[in-house]
């Protein structure tokens, strides 16, 4: 593979992972909703820390790093909870969801 | 897993010793011709024997075959595939089997490098755990082309790791999760290079790193870690079980681009401090 050849592929691959970035914060929000609903949590809030996790990881690998920096936050505030063992307060589940929020709002404007 | 016949020998086979094998060739004293010698010592596990046989210009190839042939049947080598633990599950890791922990004296040292670790991760992006080393020069001698497994679930991220390493050189697998690292693993031709993403769906990479050390064949196989936690924690935890580097995410070519040709031995510079 020539340089030239992977730049515009890597170039390629950053702007899927941007058309992508909607449907990966939809997942987030959906996980977030149903952890609060009751049903499936702590599952579902593994799960969500997990989504967090891959997508603060990915976000400033592709150049999106106000949301990675936001998914890594929203991250840090779960990981507390789990090693408590105790459910998101009510102070961090306002945090949590301004966090998620945040992240939906900076996708939409990236 | 049915076993091959390793008295037949084609030249895409690869061969390896056995422990007869590593006896020989260890011990003071040796019957062998001194060909069947030098063909135990360039038998590394990974090498076709049309690669070995290209590396011994005294010996045509089809003598280096009947050579191999031979000392199959004295059992001093076997197909690598062969000798390849066939155990390599994961099954243990969920059960309530307790993990074999790390001594104190490896806990101590550990707790110690984890410090300077987290400093060279923070303060580079990358901490490459130079005492662990390769030994092997890079590139490899024979020729082949290398070959890296990358462990990572988010397809994006994954796609531009095998991209980089691609461009690097290497023959990329590029896995997801639990059984598509066995798989992997599994191959004929063992990695050169494992990156190792820490969380993922149904495994910790951890645990992974863990039963490649081991594991006969896979424990000097080089591995990164590829983490966005830069914890102390998380580097102690990788120490403990074997890491050779860590880097952090997000992932910078030109930090993947150091920290794998360090832990590959391929800067001059990064040997020093090596052991063994």
């Amino acid at each position: 593979m020539r340089a030239e050849d992977f730049r515009r592929h890597l170039d390629a691959l950053g702007a899927d992972y941007r058309a992508c970035l909607p449907a990966k914060v939809a997942a987030i929000r959906s996980l977030w909703r149903h952890s609060m609903s009751g049903v499936g949590a702590p599952e579902g809030l593994t799960e969500l820390k997990r989504e967090l996790h891959t997508l603060a990881g990915s976000a400033r690998t592709f150049g999106v790093a106000d949301v990675g920096e936001l998914a890594r936050a929203a991250e840090s505030l779960l990981d507390a909870c789990c090693e408590r063992g105790t459910p998101p307060d009510a102070g961090s589940v306002t945090e949590l969801a301004r966090l998620i929020d945040a992240i939906q709002r900076s996708v939409a404007g990236a | 897993m049915a076993l091959k016949n390793p008295f037949i020998v084609f030249e895409h086979d690869i061969y390896a010793l056995t422990s007869t094998g590593e006896r020989e060739l260890r011990g003071g004293e040796t019957f062998l011709a001194p060909a069947d010698i030098e063909l135990l010592v360039r038998t590394d596990g990974g090498s076709t024997v049309a690669q070995v046989a290209a590396g011994m210009q005294s010996v045509p190839a089809p003598a280096v075959r009947e050579a191999y042939a031979r000392l199959a049947r004295a059992g001093l080598v076997d197909l690598a595939s062969n000798l390849r633990d066939d155990s390599l599950d994961f099954t243990d890791f969920f059960s309530d089997k307790p993990r074999p922990a790390p001594s104190e004296q490896e806990l101590a040292r550990v707790r110690a490098e984890a410090a300077s670790g987290v400093s060279s991760l923070q303060a580079e992006g990358f901490y490459v755990r130079i005492a662990r080393c390769s030994s092997k020069p890079w590139p490899r001698e024979d020729g082949r082309t290398p070959a890296a497994i990358v462990v990572e679930d988010d397809p994006h991220l994954g796609e531009f790791l095998k991209t980089y390493l691609a461009f690097d050189g290497f023959d990329v697998r590029l896995v997801a999760n639990r059984d598509q690292i066995i798989e992997a693993l599994r191959e004929p031709q063992l990695p050169d290079l494992v990156l190792l993403d820490v969380m993922l769906p149904d495994i910790d990479g951890f645990d992974v790193l863990l039963k490649m050390r081991q594991h006969a064949a896979l424990k000097t196989v080089p591995v990164i870690m590829v983490t966005s936690k830069a914890t102390r924690e998380a580097v102690l935890t990788g120490l403990a079980r074997g890491a050779d580097g860590y880097l952090t995410k997000p992932v910078e070519p030109d930090t993947l681009k150091k920290a794998i040709r360090a832990v590959l031995g391929a800067d001059a510079g990064s040997t020093k401090g090596c052991v063994g």
